[in-house]
């Protein structure tokens, strides 16, 4: 706080004093403009009423020291005795000082003459004008003067304004013959000038609060440019009184105006006095969120701006302080982190419904399902395999588990391993809830990790023995279907051959009758032989069929064709067919053997019957493989080159007793043909064009058992 | 053998009907035929004169095959051509006839397809006999 300066300037004060015309003390002393001139001006006038010396002692209210502050006529090496300090009790200045009372001292250590001792006190009759302006009449200069209330030297400060008083004392050597007239006047005198003293000091201390204010308003206006977030003051009616450089920014109009900067800080002024006002309204939540326009980069920043009011010293509002704090960023990273946390729960929602679908498959399969890492060491398995191999994977007490369990790991250990992907294999089990044994299919695929490696093995065991006892008992049925066949074969043959013998005579006769047939009854003859060889065409074929007691066998369908081939080829030879075959590997067929001998010499006799012109007979064999690894076919394609089926026999020309080769056929052919066929399960088709050929497909089931 | 003496074939069929026609067709064919109803009747035959020829039914009375007629004919003249005339054959009949050197005709039989086989099995024995029978005057030259 300041404090007022008593310099020492006797030298001065001595040369011009004598020279001019004196004044009024109260004048004198009233001219004085600043606290430094009060002393010297007092001691003057001090000598001027006679006394023959004087001096003021001024009191450091901070150490408590007391030393003299200026003096005039006093000599120099007398005033060490007025150097004293607030605690030196006994020093006879000091008592004086906090007696606050001034005292004429006739005899004393401090001088041989009588002195007299006025001790002075910053102090005013009214209050200041930060105690009027505030309404407390808790003054320290009016407290002083009035004297009600002693406040300490060591107090000596004021409640209301800070101000630091001041303590001095006038020492004044009083003449040999004074009066007590003369000390009242003195004292007057002193009180006076002490009076222009606080007026002047008063003044010097607001003008240190001033200039310590406006330091305080540069720094704090330091801080708030220094300030990277927009801050505005202002008033009640959202006018702004003050606004730092980052708010400028967006709220001020830049020097160079063009029409769209202007616009977006009117569009900026606008938004910032909306939320201004809606957070006025709110009261409470003093804090919204504000998109503006940065005018000079051109883009939307986002900032949060928090306000407070500001409060007058009467408590009345004056105005809104508003930090605005840019979040853009922060908000651009949180939306960011939004969705990417958005994203992560939709991947996790995929994640889960894709598990959850799995486990359903799993749990549905219906076949044990176990996955092994890539040491083979089962990591995970599904209740049905868990009755194989037990619940834990570590430790297992049952025996037939651990069995089981180890011929599993000898299967993956080695599948795992080697180098294929997949691998199907026989695995035999002890299923403990059937109580038997299982052959089970164990079908392997490998998880490969990132690096190439196994990293897993996913085995599902198919137990296959309910389809192989319902594929045994399909190729059982087929085998009866077969036997039947045979046996109505072989009844067809007993007819046919008690017919044989009889026709046989018939024929024979017929033969020997030729030449001795009336001319008249030649007709009738021709008849009795055409009908008489058809029959015998007809019986042939029928006895064909009992030649047929092979019994069914697995056997290669491409030897049959190639035996089949061999007996016709001279024939087809002699018809100008050419023949050409395309036969795969093929895995064995369980059929007899001769029944399809039978269809194959069928159908190519067939074939070579519809090229009477010769042709291309095309024989082809390959294998179909099935859905699964248990069950395919073999196709046989028979295709020639001949005259074709019209499209209005295809649906009849399976059916017995039709013939397209009108008194040659026996219109068995086909029908035995398709016969044979369903009798082994197999499926018969045939595509024609007329003048382009026909072709016959077969196909039989492979069944691996 | 020469247009001197006629081939002699012994036709065997148990259906008498069966062998009547036969023989009557063999012998406007210009064969002497000799027809019997039974194997018994056919080994007897044999025994009583030779023959160049011997067609036989496969199934014949009580359970006897043709192959017995064709044995006997066989421990007679080794050489002697044979076929079996049958309504059926089943693999096995087929194989062992075709092991034998018997051919086989399927009833109801091609009266072309049945002089043919039968003059075709004459011709090329007669070949082979007379191939043989130089053969063996070679052979009694030379010792002399």
């Amino acid at each position: 706080m300041a404090t007022a300066e008593i310099r020492l300037q006797p030298a001065r004060m001595n040369g011009r004093r004598t020279t001019q015309s004196r004044r009024p003390a109260v004048l004198r002393l009233f001219q004085a403009e600043r606290s430094e001139e009060i002393f010297p001006l007092l001691l003057e006038e001090i000598i001027a009423l006679g006394n023959p010396r004087a001096l003021v002692v001024d009191v450091n209210l901070d150490s408590g020291e007391v030393t003299p502050a200026a003096a005039l006529k006093w000599p120099r090496a007398q005033m060490e005795k007025f150097t004293s300090a607030l605690w030196m009790q006994d020093h006879p200045l000091t008592t004086i000082l906090h007696g606050a009372r001034p005292e004429v001292l006739n005899k004393s250590t401090l001088h041989n003459r009588p002195i007299y001792v006025h001790p002075i006190l910053y102090s005013n009759r009214n209050l200041c004008w930060e105690a009027d302006r505030i309404r407390t009449s808790s003054c320290l200069a009016v407290q002083n003067s009035r004297r009600e209330k002693r406040v300490r030297l060591e107090d000596q400060v004021c409640t209301t304004c800070e101000m630091r008083a001041y303590a001095a004392a006038v020492v004044v050597e009083l003449p040999k013959n004074h009066t007590e007239q003369a000390v009242a006047e003195l004292g007057e005198l002193i009180d006076l000038a002490n009076r222009y003293l606080s007026r002047l000091f008063k003044v010097e201390h607001y003008y240190n609060r001033m200039r310590d204010m406006e330091i305080t308003i540069a720094q704090m206006g330091t801080v708030m440019q220094s300030m990277a977030d927009p801050v505005i003051l202002t008033d009640t009616q959202h006018r702004v009184i003050m606004q730092n450089k980052a708010a400028e920014r967006f709220f001020r109009v830049p020097d160079e105006m063009t029409e769209g900067l202007v616009r977006a800080v009117e569009f900026n002024n606008l938004l910032f006095s909306a939320a201004l006002s809606s957070m006025l309204v709110s009261g409470s939540d003093s804090h919204r969120d504000l998109t503006l326009v940065d005018a000079i980069e051109g883009e939307e920043m986002l900032f949060e701006a928090v306000s407070a009011p500001t409060y007058g010293p009467d408590g009345i509002q004056l105005g809104t302080v508003t930090v605005m704090r840019d979040v853009t960023d922060l908000r651009r990273a949180d939306q960011e982190l939004r969705l990417n946390y958005e994203r992560l729960s939709e991947a996790e929602e995929v994640v889960r419904q894709d598990r959850d679908r799995l486990n359903l498959i799993i749990e549905n399969v219906g076949d044990p399902i176990v996955v092994c890492d890539g040491k083979a060491k089962i990591v995970l398995v599904d209740p049905l395999a868990q009755e194989l191999f037990g619940t834990e994977m570590d430790v297992v007490r049952d025996t037939v588990q651990f069995q089981n369990q180890t011929k599993l790991t000898a299967f993956i250990d080695a599948f795992t391993s080697s180098f294929s992907d997949r691998e199907t294999a026989p695995l035999r089990l002890y299923n403990p809830t059937l109580r038997q044994e299982i052959d089970y299919d164990a079908r392997s695929g490998k998880i490969f990790g990132e690096r190439g490696q196994v990293a897993y093995t996913v085995t599902v065991l198919r137990d296959l023995t309910a389809l192989r006892k319902v594929e045994q008992l399909k190729v059982e049925r087929r085998m009866l279907e077969i036997e039947k066949f045979a046996a109505t074969g072989r009844l067809a043959a007993t007819i046919a051959h008690e017919v044989n013998n009889p026709m046989e005579a018939i024929k024979n006769a017929i033969y020997l009758l030729a030449g001795a047939i009336p001319e008249n009854a030649a007709p009738v003859y021709n008849i009795l032989k055409s009908e008489t060889e058809r029959v015998a065409r007809i019986v042939r074929q029928m006895l064909g069929l009992y030649r047929n007691t092979e019994q069914v066998k697995p056997v290669n369908v491409n030897t049959i064709i190639e035996d089949t081939l061999l007996l016709l080829n001279r024939q087809l030879q002699r018809a100008n067919v050419e023949l050409q075959t395309e036969l795969e590997v093929l895995p064995d067929a369980v059929i007899a053997a001769d029944q399809i001998r039978q269809v194959l010499s069928n159908l190519v006799i067939n074939a070579r019957d519809a090229m009477p012109n010769g042709g291309k007979l095309r024989i082809r064999s390959r294998h179909i493989p099935g859905y699964d690894d248990l069950h395919g076919w073999v196709r046989i394609l028979i295709s020639d080159t001949g005259s074709g089926i019209p499209q209005e026999m295809i649906r009849s020309i399976f059916e017995p007793f039709v013939t397209t080769k009108g008194e040659r056929g026996t219109g068995l052919g086909l029908w035995i043909v398709k016969g044979i066929i369903q009798n082994h399960a197999g499926k018969l088709s045939v595509k024609s064009r007329v003048g382009r050929g026909t072709t016959f497909k077969i196909d039989l089931p492979v069944v691996k058992l | 053998m020469s247009a001197d003496r006629k081939y002699r074939v012994l036709v065997v069929d148990d259906e008498a009907a069966v062998l009547l026609t036969y023989r009557l067709i063999l012998e406007r064919q210009g064969y002497e035929v000799v027809a019997c109803g039974t194997s018994t009747a056919a080994i007897a035959a044999m025994q009583a004169q030779q023959f160049d020829v011997v067609l036989c039914d496969y199934s014949l009375e009580e359970q006897h095959t043709g192959f017995e007629v064709i044995s006997a004919a066989r421990k007679i003249d080794s050489s002697i051509p044979a076929a079996l005339l049958t309504g059926y054959a089943t693999k096995e009949t087929a194989d062992e006839a075709a092991s034998r050197g018997i051919g086989v005709m399927f009833k109801p039989i091609e009266i072309e397809e049945f002089l043919a086989t039968t003059s075709n099995m004459l011709r090329r024995n007669n070949e082979s006999k007379q191939e043989g029978r130089e053969e063996d005057n070679r052979g009694s030259q030379s010792g002399h």
